[in-house]
């Protein structure tokens, strides 16, 4: 129990004021002891005080906001720890190789097929991350598939800019770190082509993903015609860099932790890549769900209304025609 | 309200007083009056004027008798009037304001029948602004009168009922207590039994709206005009019968304690009426 207004409860005193000040509209009557002693109406009397005292008293507690705290629940699923990377860069809104006449954008695809691979994985907790020029936090690392979702629709929307796969990849090793590791844990990059990681980039992403154990898988959505990373035949220009595409691929082969990369050409191709993905991540993970503190002042308002309202009930059945 | 429109009662008391000045009352004092008492001798009451010449020829002795007579008296008429809070109560008309009637009325009629009339007011204690002493010119109690009709009472208690015997002559006189009598039953006999040197005419000012005239059903809180208590009220037709009947105990127990003192109560609930005082004088006083 906490109160997010806890200076209000200061004005609590002001609920004893029905106490202090007497009823002023009470009448004149020769000698009260001619009355004869009633308990009903004793009652009576006391109840309407007490009903005074908490409706002023549930009034303050009201206005106080009165919550109950948040509480972290340890549950326990079967799956992965599965941060998504996606690329928002500029290119994901060309169509995608294979299609029909009608071409779907690579980032469309890419949204619908996800969204098929979260729906299917029933107790993995997900997190996403999207990057064009630097990484943008989307949603932690979480159980809600709602929430995820509705994360990756919307994703599906206009792209931006460029690929700065580095940044993705590094904030996407972040949303692994507050979290306890359930022994099974991935970053899925969703990208087409690549973009260069400067040499404290990869330091850094060698360092994190050996040190959180987390596995890379790499999906590549290949533009129709582009050039295929797993090309055994292609011939490096020696006066030339090596393509982006190759030297990220080169890179990740050198990580401790495992990597896969898939190429996809075509939706069904990528489908392939996250069956493959769904099942090799599958191991017992333990995680803390947070519940959210229930709001008590509507609560306190709604009883407020109610003793209010019975008070001008009494008010109602008052006596008008005497004196 | 002028002096004319003041109804007036007829009056009497049963007992001779002993004052000298003429009145209209039976008395214990010699004079010029029409009750024979016996004869004496010349020199004993030397009154020329009532040589009785049949008396003196008859006596052997050849004594010059005088016939006596008692004359007739002024009696003080007095009004104490409780000023208390319970006095402020009334629903149509305050219950101060009917006592204020009342002593009007009896200081019209006391002045008609030639006696002197005075006033005590007392609620706490017995309030010297609030006293006339007595005299056979009304005015200046009417005056008072009419200022004890505007007059709201504090909320204090009647206890000065007690100490108003002080303020009375110590002559007989006749005395109408007006009050609600809402005080307690050993400060009623005290103050009663202080006062039994006086012929006592209790006019007791009851309201019907105190308990016959409830309302039917409803919360009402009420305050005592006097202690300042505060109860609530749940009334509804037990309770309000079990009023009346706590309304009827008590005038039976205050009857009792009047009859006591052989000083019938005279109720006033409602209006009223002087035509019922002299109905009381009629009914009560031996003429």
């Amino acid at each position: 129990m906490a109160f997010s207004h806890p200076w209000l409860l200061w004005l609590l005193p002001l609920a004893l004021l029905p106490l202090v000040f007497q009823r002023a509209h009470s009448k004149n009557y020769s000698w009260l002891e001619m009355l004869p002693a009633d308990p009903l109406s004793d009652l009576v009397g006391l109840i309407l005080k007490a009903l005074a005292v908490l409706t002023l008293l549930f009034i303050v507690l009201g206005l106080s906001a009165p919550h109950t705290n948040q509480q972290e629940i340890e549950r326990i699923g079967v799956g992965a720890q599965i941060a998504l990377v996606l690329d928002r860069s500029a290119s994901m809104d060309d169509p995608f190789s294979g299609t029909g006449s009608v071409a779907e954008t690579k980032s469309g695809a890419a949204a619908r097929l996800i969204t098929q691979f979260v729906q299917s994985r029933k107790n993995d907790m997900l997190g996403m991350i999207t990057f064009s020029n630097s990484a943008m936090y989307v949603l932690p690392l979480t159980e809600n598939k709602d929430t995820m979702v509705a994360a990756v629709r919307a994703t599906a929307g206009n792209a931006l800019f460029q690929t700065n796969i580095g940044s993705g990849l590094t904030s996407g090793a972040g949303l692994f770190e507050k979290v306890p590791d359930s022994g099974s844990r991935a970053v899925i990059l969703l990208s087409d082509g690549a973009g260069r990681i400067g040499s404290d980039a990869q330091q850094k992403i060698r360092d994190w993903y050996d040190r959180m154990h987390i596995s890379l898988y790499w999906i590549v959505l290949r533009q129709p015609g582009g050039l295929s990373i797993f090309d055994k035949t292609y011939k490096p220009d020696p006066d030339k860099a090596l393509p982006a595409e190759i030297e990220l691929y080169e890179f990740f082969k050198t990580m401790k932790t495992p990597f896969n990369a898939y190429e996809a050409e075509d939706p069904k191709s990528l489908q392939l890549a996250i069956e493959d993905i769904n099942r090799k991540e599958k191991k017992p993970i333990k995680y803390l769900e947070k519940i959210p503190g229930k709001d008590l002042s509507n609560l306190c308002f709604i009883l407020a209304a109610c003793m209010i309202a019975l008070l001008l009930g009494v008010k109602y059945v008052e006596v008008k025609t005497w004196h | 309200m002028s002096i004319e429109d003041i109804k007036e009662f007829s009056y009497h008391i049963g007992w001779r007083n002993r004052g000298r000045h003429p009145g209209r009352h039976a008395s214990t004092q010699r004079g010029m009056g029409m009750e024979f008492i016996g004869h004496t001798s010349l020199l004993n009451y030397p009154d020329p004027r009532r040589i009785d010449l049949r008396q003196t020829l008859r006596d052997p002795l050849e004594q010059v008798y005088v016939r006596l007579f008692n004359q007739k008296s002024a009696t003080p008429v007095f009004v104490i009037c409780d000023l208390s809070g319970s006095m402020n109560f009334g629903a149509k008309e305050r219950k101060i304001r009917k006592a204020a009637d009342i002593a009007e009325s009896v200081a019209r009629s006391a002045t008609r029948n030639a006696d002197p009339f005075g006033f005590v007011g007392f609620d706490d204690v017995v309030r010297e602004d609030w006293i006339s002493t007595s005299s056979f010119k009304s005015h200046r109690a009417i005056e008072l009168a009419e200022r004890l009709k505007e007059y709201h009472p504090q909320h204090v208690s009647g206890a000065g009922v007690s100490d108003v015997w002080r303020f009375l002559p110590r002559e007989r006189s006749l005395v109408f207590m007006i009050s609600d009598f809402h005080m307690p039953m050993s400060q009623l006999e005290e103050s009663l039994s202080n006062l039994t040197r006086h012929h006592i005419v209790p006019v007791v000012l009851w309201d019907a709206d105190e308990y016959k005239n409830l309302p039917e059903f409803g919360i009402t809180a009420v305050t005592d005009p006097e202690s300042g208590q505060k109860r609530t009220l749940f009334l509804r037709k037990g309770y309000r019968d079990k009023i009346v009947k706590s309304f009827e105990s008590r005038r039976e127990e205050i009857y009792k304690l009047f009859m006591q003192f052989d000083m019938p109560p005279f109720y006033v609930e409602g209006d009223f009426d002087a035509d019922m005082l002299t109905e009381y004088f009629h009914q009560f006083v031996a003429a």
